[in-house]
């Protein structure tokens, strides 16, 4: 059996170009006998194992493990339901906030319109999700990205969003759905930083380049303070 | 009646065209913001913008469907796209172009991918010059492929018909009007498959046939287009 591929890693593929024959591929893929077709636009992905393609564009389908932030949309005697950024909607039981949830009301924990960050511990086959581990968040700003950035927002072992917390002090919730949470510190600076993740996402060497963006943003109002002084 | 020349002796149209030749097109994606993804096309004097919307909730409820996704796609004229102001509004031609511009999609979008969603494009004719159904479709498969929508393939579509008794690809407004015959179809590149074929006037046999093959190599120029376009806004 032999293998062909038609493409080098990373390259960009259009929706039903060929990939490659008699290789493995990942679910998302089209197989067609021995041919694999890529479905999306997209960067391919190439491992030892098997190949994919990384999307570039398109809504957040909820998986499990995945911390998603979401906001109470109704409010059932024994459960939330839980927007979460997707056609899908979330639902959480009221056990995550109390231990006797049938003799208290709800409200007392979360009403309509709280935003909580949540883990996800099921999805089902049509994608229904079920959250656990609830966790209120009151001030600070939320924000939009697209949500095949996220990986890239996170980086390689939380490289990237480690490095933009500890630089600029602030409080970082990023969910899967492409919500952002930020608290505190220059928040800005963290809202321009991730813009321009989501704008070069594509490219290499992003993590230096955003370090190097942060000092230089930190630098600057330092001196401006000093000015003001 | 005398007929009218759209075709001289040499076999030059109108416009200057060849018989096999597709008039000059303009594509643009990712358009409109607040879209999934969107398309514009400039094809000769027609100028068309798609938007897709989704997969997301569907509204009325009773058309979700558990297995699959459903597909909606609904093809409109601006009044002003027209010589004389198109009264706003569904009709019986644009209800039929944006049934069968949702079936030619819906074969090769992969609906499986998303139980219980819709998907929602918008086709939108700010100026027509016959052949609009063609560009609307290939315009909706590329706002289809920008709001990441998993798919087959793209689609490509094209026009043909016969125009003072001559085959030619492509109909202009003119030709439209003054010629025998008109023949949209909307082909899968990749297999050549044709997922949208209609035919208004006569043609022999002979004749489709060779029109069929003169309109596959006009979608096939679309196709080409339709990738550069793509490629392009990641490079």
């Amino acid at each position: 059996m032999t293998n062909t591929l038609n493409i080098k890693n990373r390259d960009l593929v259009l929706p039903g170009q060929l990939i490659g024959e008699k290789i493995r591929s990942d679910l998302e893929c089209i197989r067609e006998g021995a041919s694999v077709f890529s479905p999306i636009q997209g960067l391919v992905k190439l491992n030892k194992r098997e190949i994919g393609v990384i999307p570039l564009a398109g809504i957040y389908k909820p998986r499990r493990e995945d911390v998603v932030i979401g906001v109470i949309t109704k409010v059932l005697r024994d459960r939330w339901l839980v927007e979460i950024n997707s056609p899908y909607s979330g639902s959480m039981s009221g056990e995550e906030a109390t231990r006797n949830q049938s003799r208290v009301d709800l409200t007392d924990y979360f009403r309509i319109g709280d935003v909580i960050s949540a883990k996800i511990a099921r999805v089902d086959e049509v994608y229904s999700s079920t959250l656990i581990l609830p966790w209120k968040l009151t001030d600070g700003q939320i924000i939009e990205v697209n949500p095949k950035r996220v990986p890239r927002i996170i980086g390689k072992k939380r490289s990237m969003i480690n490095m933009i917390k500890e630089k600029t002090r602030c409080g970082i919730v990023v969910g899967q759905n492409g919500r952002i949470w930020i608290k505190g510190g220059q928040d800005n600076l963290v809202v321009e930083a991730i813009r321009k993740i989501e704008r070069e996402a594509y490219t290499t060497g992003l993590t230096d380049r955003i370090g190097e963006m942060l000092d230089k943003c930190i630098q600057d109002t330092q001196k401006t303070k000093i000015k003001i002084e | 009646m005398d007929e009218i020349k759209l075709i001289d002796e040499k076999g030059i149209r109108l416009d200057g065209r060849k018989s096999d030749e597709v008039r000059e097109i303009k594509m643009e994606i990712g358009v409109i913001k607040r879209a999934t993804g969107s398309a514009y096309i400039e094809w000769g004097k027609n100028k068309v913008l798609a938007a897709a919307y989704g997969p997301r909730d569907i509204h009325p409820k009773h058309l979700k469907d558990p297995t699959r996704a459903v597909l909606r796609c609904k093809y409109s004229m601006a009044p002003f796209s027209v010589d004389d102001r198109k009264r706003p509004g569904p009709d019986r031609r644009s209800s039929e172009i944006s049934k069968v511009i949702t079936e030619a999609l819906s074969s090769v979008v992969l609906l499986e991918q998303y139980p219980d969603t819709g998907i929602d494009v918008f086709i939108e004719i700010l100026q027509a010059d016959a052949g609009t159904r063609c560009v609307g479709l290939t315009a909706a498969s590329l706002a289809l492929a920008d709001a990441g929508i998993p798919m087959k393939d793209l689609v490509a579509a094209c026009a043909g018909g016969k125009v003072n008794g001559k085959l030619v690809v492509d109909l202009m407004k003119d030709e439209d009007n003054f010629g025998e015959c008109d023949l949209p179809m909307a082909i899968v590149p990749r297999k050549k498959e044709v997922v949208l074929l209609q035919m208004d006037g006569i043609l022999s046999r002979d004749e489709f046939n060779e029109l069929y093959e003169m309109v596959m190599n006009g979608a096939l120029k679309v196709y080409e287009l339709q990738k550069e376009v793509l490629m392009k806004k990641y490079q």
